[in-house]
């Protein structure tokens, strides 16, 4: 067994685990790290294995959320369903979106899902009826069911469905970036010219690519409602999508794995420093600009360099032998 | 030969790997103190709201440490457990949900903004903690969104917009425009405060919202003056109020139309300066209130800070003295037991007699019509009270945003 797979193995047994040994809090701090993984994971289809830098990936979560909240306040579907269509509906109004701009490349594709993002935060301040306008949906239940199902109305159930859903998640991205569909995403990546002159119909891969990351975004903003109990504009704020952005670059671009992580480091990093002090944006802008200049590579990077590097010694020393 | 420290890539790693970790070790003490009332206050300490965090604070700050000199509450001391929200609903609940989780921390005050109270009602009953307010103005929290842990010591949203009504039935001005932030607040006061001119058969031409942290309130200057108004009613709080303010002073709004607005804060006043000399408003609280308690508060005040309190400093000693009165009247701070106590509960406090009625858990307090002046012995303007409305007036009835006479 190689050691990465080793390592994740052990991860995802430790957060198995997790609910055995952590106290309340520290298994709600994790609930919202695993949610805030998958959504940094689903940006690091388009940025890390496409290069499509999206400004407004924040659009699929505060869809889902506000979905998933309005269908678990006015309906009685049981939270599994409410997620999976949450989900199908962010994926389905992406097809629209990556349609519309993969149209531009570059920072004009960046600056159209933006604007999508932007008309998206408009419209829920101002569709009161539907979205509780400034306000949003408070009072989000986790519903019980199907079949008379509680397990995921308490903390650690709830826990587990989202720990499988990022699991899920994450095995279905790897499927997909080592198939031929991701072969062509790479070469998207490095050059997009000769991946059209190989036959290849990019945009539609694009459009694909930008409606499964929107579908597994949504994913985790229809996680989120149920976990905190709320949707709000917040979710929709431009600034959320400047955050995952950098969830994903300090995790580790074209990793899958990196993201997440870089989501646990944000999350822990924001909780603690502003814990600490009042000046925490402060701290937090220095590590940023320390990370993009010292391990512009991010967290998985790091990690798997330095394990690299140990590895080096002792196969010359094999090789002596 | 001197060796000078590499900042090596591992060096910066570790360093940020122990900055992550090592609060979780400094906190873990807080946790463990024992006997102490804890105190919540997740605070918009940053933000455009952040100045409002900061007079909670300073306000809760100074009631502990003089209530701890005189042996606390019940003889234990208070410790409050202060975090910064930024204002973000997101944040807000996490750190309300560390408080109650991680230090067993039931009691809740502080929590600027009415989107983050919205978001942590819902949270109440499964926390059993009890969340006294002491700034949230949208009057839904003690409506349609009331839970039973939720008490609201300050003035509402709603009764601020009703004591402006009161002065424009006196002031007789026939028409209005209004301005609010955009978000939950800012909505409700407006909505109440047209309502309120429709009763009064003022006709109030339109309304228009800015969002939190807007710099440049140009365009909306010009909106207020097209409108032809004889007076504009103003929803704005923070850095917000202070950026209308100075621009409404450039544009001269004040030589063309009335400026009434919901709240009048000293932090917004030494903002701006002479530019809000003229403003009238309610004041949720002002240090020119005359009663015996506010005289006494203002000194103690004076003796820590060397100046006068400001809107939410009042505000939250008077949610601290309700603290108090309930914890001691409950004799502990379980929610079972405080929540009864603290039932038409009634204090004397910087504003008068306070109740808190047990139908909606609303303080039934005066309302306080305040104009800006400059006054000698201030460096900055200063709110003067002008009028001051029976707190039958200025409630509304039970679990109701409206007024009905």
């Amino acid at each position: 067994m190689r050691w990465p797979r080793a390592l994740g193995l052990a991860f995802v047994a430790l957060l198995i685990a997790a609910p055995f040994g952590l106290p309340a809090f520290a298994m709600t701090l994790l609930t919202e790290l695993v949610i805030l993984g998958l959504f940094a994971m689903s940006l690091d289809l388009m940025v890390g294995y496409t290069r499509l830098i999206s400004f407004g990936h924040v659009a699929a979560y505060g869809l889902g959320a506000y979905a998933s909240g309005y269908m678990l306040l006015n309906t009685s579907l049981p939270l599994p369903f409410v997620v999976i269509l949450a989900t199908l509906l962010t994926g389905v109004i992406a097809i629209g979106v990556g349609w519309v701009c993969t149209l531009a490349t570059g920072v004009s594709f960046a600056m159209l899902t933006l604007a999508f993002a932007q008309l998206l935060y408009a419209i829920a301040f101002k569709w009161t009826s539907v979205t509780g306008g400034s306000d949003g949906l408070a009072g989000i239940p986790r519903r019980a069911g199907p079949m008379g199902l509680t397990l995921l109305t308490t903390k650690t159930g709830f826990y587990y469905f989202a720990l499988a859903c990022l699991i899920g998640s994450f095995l279905l991205c790897r499927k997909l970036v080592a198939s031929p569909f991701g072969a062509v995403l790479r070469g998207i990546r490095e050059n997009e010219a000769k991946t059209v002159s190989l036959g290849f119909n990019t945009r539609l891969y694009k459009i694909a690519v930008v409606a499964i990351a929107y579908a597994l975004g949504g994913l985790a903003g229809a996680l989120y409602a149920p976990f905190a109990g709320f949707a709000n504009t917040e979710l929709l704020f431009w600034l959320l999508s400047g955050q995952v952005l950098i969830m994903v670059i300090v995790g580790g671009s074209g990793t899958l794995i990196g993201p997440i992580l870089g989501a646990a480091f944000f999350l822990l990093l924001e909780h603690q420093l502003s814990s600490v002090t009042e000046a925490w944006a402060l701290f937090f802008g220095l590590i940023f600009i320390g990370f993009v200049l010292f391990a512009p590579e991010g967290i998985w990077g790091l990690a798997t360099g330095w394990v690299k590097r140990r590895e080096k010694p002792l196969a010359k020393v094999r090789l002596r032998d | 030969m001197t060796i000078r420290p590499r900042l090596t890539r591992r060096a910066v790693v570790a360093g940020t790997g122990a900055a992550v970790a090592s609060p979780w070790v400094w906190t873990s003490a807080r946790a463990q103190a024992g006997g102490m009332i804890k105190i919540g206050m997740p605070l918009a300490l940053t933000g455009p709201l952040g100045s409002v965090g900061q007079q909670q604070k300073r306000g809760a700050e100074l009631y502990a440490k003089l209530q701890n000199e005189k042996g606390g509450i019940l003889g234990r001391k208070i410790e409050l457990l202060i975090e910064d929200t930024v204002g973000n609903p997101a944040t807000c609940v996490r750190k309300a949900q560390e408080m109650v989780e991680r230090y067993d921390c039931r009691l809740l005050t502080g929590i600027t903004l009415s989107s983050e109270a919205l978001a942590i009602v819902p949270k109440l009953a499964e926390w059993n903690a009890i969340f006294i307010s002491s700034d949230n103005g949208d009057g839904r929290l003690t409506a349609e969104s009331f839970v039973p842990n939720f008490f609201r010591a300050n003035t509402s949203g709603p009764m601020g917009a009703r004591v402006v009504s009161l002065y424009v039935k006196q002031a007789k001005i026939k028409s209005f425009f209004a301005l609010g932030l955009d978000y939950a607040w800012g909505h409700n006061s407006v909505q109440v405060f047209e309502d309120e001119m429709k009763r009064l058969k003022v006709n109030f031409i339109g309304k228009v919202f800015a969002p939190t942290g807007t710099k440049d309130y140009s365009t909306y200057i010009t909106k207020i003056r097209q409108s032809g108004a004889e007076g504009v009613y103003l929803v704005l709080a923070g850095d917000d109020n202070n950026a209308f303010l100075a621009q409404a002073a450039q544009y001269q709004l004040a030589s063309k139309m009335a400026m009434l607005t919901e709240q009048i804060e000293l932090v917004a006043l030494r903002a701006v300066g002479d530019a809000s000399v003229g403003l009238i408003g309610s004041a949720r609280y002002a240090f020119t209130i005359d009663t015996p308690a506010n005289k006494e508060f203002v000194e103690l005040w004076k003796a820590e800070h060397k100046t006068v309190p400001d809107t939410f400093e009042g505000e939250q000693w008077q949610c601290m003295k309700v603290f108090e009165a309930g914890i001691t009247k409950a004799g502990g701070i379980e929610a079972d037991k405080l929540r009864p106590a603290l039932e038409d509960l009634t204090i004397e406090s910087v504003k008068g007699k306070v109740l808190m009625r047990k139908c909606d858990h609303q303080g039934v307090q005066k309302g306080f019509a305040v104009k800006v002046v400059k006054k000698e012995g201030f460096d900055h303007p200063i709110p003067e009270v002008i009028s001051t409305f029976p707190a039958e007036q200025t409630t509304p009835p039970c679990n109701k945003m409206t007024y009905e006479d």
